[in-house]
């Protein structure tokens, strides 16, 4: 297998936009051939990511709509829906792509457009990605499914909300560093305490927002990489999955693939938690980012709100988690946040995040959660 | 090999009717809610029904505030994973009890919850 590189990356603002998700996936594409310094004719292949077209905008058959508004109509394209995880496994795949030989280089991203329909609607979308059979007739929602997990993890380990307003805090005061950042405002404990409970024992500044944006990466050979002066080695990308069904999962405290993806993508890049200096990931929900970062192996189980709660994943602290403010201040524009981690992962070990940079970072580390647990992909980059 | 015994659409007619039911691996023992084609445990396929008594403890549990549409008339409502005393564990809307008394650990018994032609697990009080 040959080795790949990140040559470019591209990421819109974060918010809400008037353009549709095509066009918002475009414009990061665009800005991310720019950042390549590559002519649009040298892409060989375009993977999308998108979930809530087809309900939300009656708009399926996306791949190839997206090439035609980048002007790229003569290469093959594929589109990919895995809930939030979409386009990192996009990624994974234009990885295998371009390391299998098959391509040179390949445009690989996201987009997603949610804010123009109601709340509601939204809430329904995003249910979707839960069984149609047991769980959506019993109303459960995607808050609902990490409530559950949280619950759990405080019975098993004494993990307190306060502890998971932390995360929140932490995020938000990352996220005013970041200018495509949907949220680029401090919150305090109280705020977030205090805030409306939307799936007990979650409240509302427990969650991401519902956000639109696009986001997307060019993937290139050795070969070409060499020829550029800003390439990020892609030193791992594993899949793993886990049951669909909330009750089937074993531990609904463990999130157990994402254990298995962090086990794949450190043995194929030969590192393991304590080689990592930056890391973006899937906090969707404050629990979330609890129980990754003790998936990920950087805190033993049951350690992740203490990590929060002392400030170990802050910028500055012992692992630095989500510089970018992360879903929760950043934004979630669901099919595009894959490839949204890589940008800002790419961002850091280039050194170019500015008031937000960790500093010396050389290893960094995306990990992105679809579903009910059910898919998770983790990547490991590094400048060399 | 046996053919699939339990397809969705007939475990909720026999939850409908209050009757849950499991299916066992005849080769290893493996319990599991249907349908599923070869047993996760030893990847065999000799799967036979056995009925579940519905009686369970609540292992987590939400109170959903935001509801999806479809669901809005209903909120606040409460889901709870809920493990069935012969092991396997099954998802449900718990109803006619207080939410503020709902834990961890709390004993209930399955009742199915039926909506025009649409059967949902319910748990209630055991």
């Amino acid at each position: 297998m040959r080795r790949v590189a990140v040559i470019g990356v591209g990421l819109t603002r974060f918010g809400k936009h008037e353009r549709n998700s095509v066009e918002l996936f475009a414009e990061a594409a665009r800005d991310a051939i720019t950042d390549a310094e590559i002519s649009p004719s040298a892409i060989q292949a375009l993977y999308y990511g998108n979930v809530t077209g087809g309900e939300g905008e009656r708009q399926l058959h996306t791949s190839p709509l997206a090439a035609s508004l980048l002007g790229l109509t003569n290469i093959p394209t594929t589109r990919f829906e895995n809930a939030c995880a979409t386009s990192h496994v996009a990624f994974r795949h234009a990885v295998m792509e371009v390391a299998a030989g098959i391509s040179d280089v390949v445009l690989v991203g996201g987009g997603e457009r949610v804010l123009h329909i109601p709340t509601d609607h939204a809430t329904e979308y995003f249910g979707f990605c839960s069984d149609a059979s047991y769980e959506q007739p019993v109303g459960l929602t995607f808050p609902g499914v990490f409530a559950l997990i949280a619950r759990a993890h405080m019975e098993k380990y004494g993990t307190t909300e306060e502890q998971m307003a932390h995360v929140a805090v932490k995020n938000h005061r990352h996220g005013v560093h970041n200018p495509k950042a949907q949220f680029r405002k401090e919150i305090t404990l109280e705020t977030v305490l205090r805030s409306a409970y939307v799936a007990d024992p979650l409240k509302l500044f427990d969650c991401c927002p519902f956000t639109d944006g696009g986001a997307a990466v060019v993937l290139a050979s050795e070969e070409v990489a060499r020829r550029h002066k800003r390439s990020i080695w892609v030193l791992g990308s594993a899949a793993a999955s886990d049951t669909m069904f909330m009750h089937e999962k074993r531990d609904l405290s463990r999130i157990t693939a994402t254990e298995r993806a962090a086990l794949g993508a450190y043995r194929q890049a030969g590192k393991g938690p304590q080689d990592v200096d930056v890391v973006e990931l899937h906090d969707c929900f404050t629990i979330a980012e609890i129980v990754a970062t003790e998936g990920l192996g950087f805190f033993e189980p049951g350690m992740g709100g203490i990590a929060a709660e002392k400030g170990w994943t802050s910028v500055g602290g012992k692992i630095p988690v989500n510089p970018s403010g992360g879903l929760k201040s950043k934004g979630h524009p669901i099919g595009a946040t894959g490839a949204a981690q890589i940008c800002e992962i790419v961002t850091q070990l280039r050194g170019e995040a500015g008031p937000r940079q960790v500093e010396g970072a050389r290893v960094g580390l995306t990990h992105t959660l679809g579903g009910n647990t059910a898919t998770v992909l983790v990547s490991l980059f590094g400048r060399d | 090999m046996t053919e699939r015994v339990i397809t969705l659409k007939s475990f909720f007619e026999e939850a409908r009717a209050g009757r849950l039911t499991g299916i066992r691996c005849g080769k290893c023992g493996e319990l599991a809610i249907p349908p599923k084609e070869f047993c996760p445990a030893c990847q065999q396929r000799a799967w036979g029904p056995v009925p579940l008594k519905g009686e369970g403890t609540i292992s987590s549990f939400t109170i959903i505030r935001v509801a999806p549409r479809g669901h809005a008339g209903e909120a606040p409502y409460a889901v709870a994973v809920v493990k069935l005393a012969e092991g396997v564990s099954l998802l449900g809307r718990v109803v006619d009890m207080p939410l503020e008394a709902l834990t961890v650990g709390l004993p209930v018994k399955f009742r199915p919850l039926v909506k025009g032609e649409q059967t949902v697990v319910g748990f209630g009080p055991a």
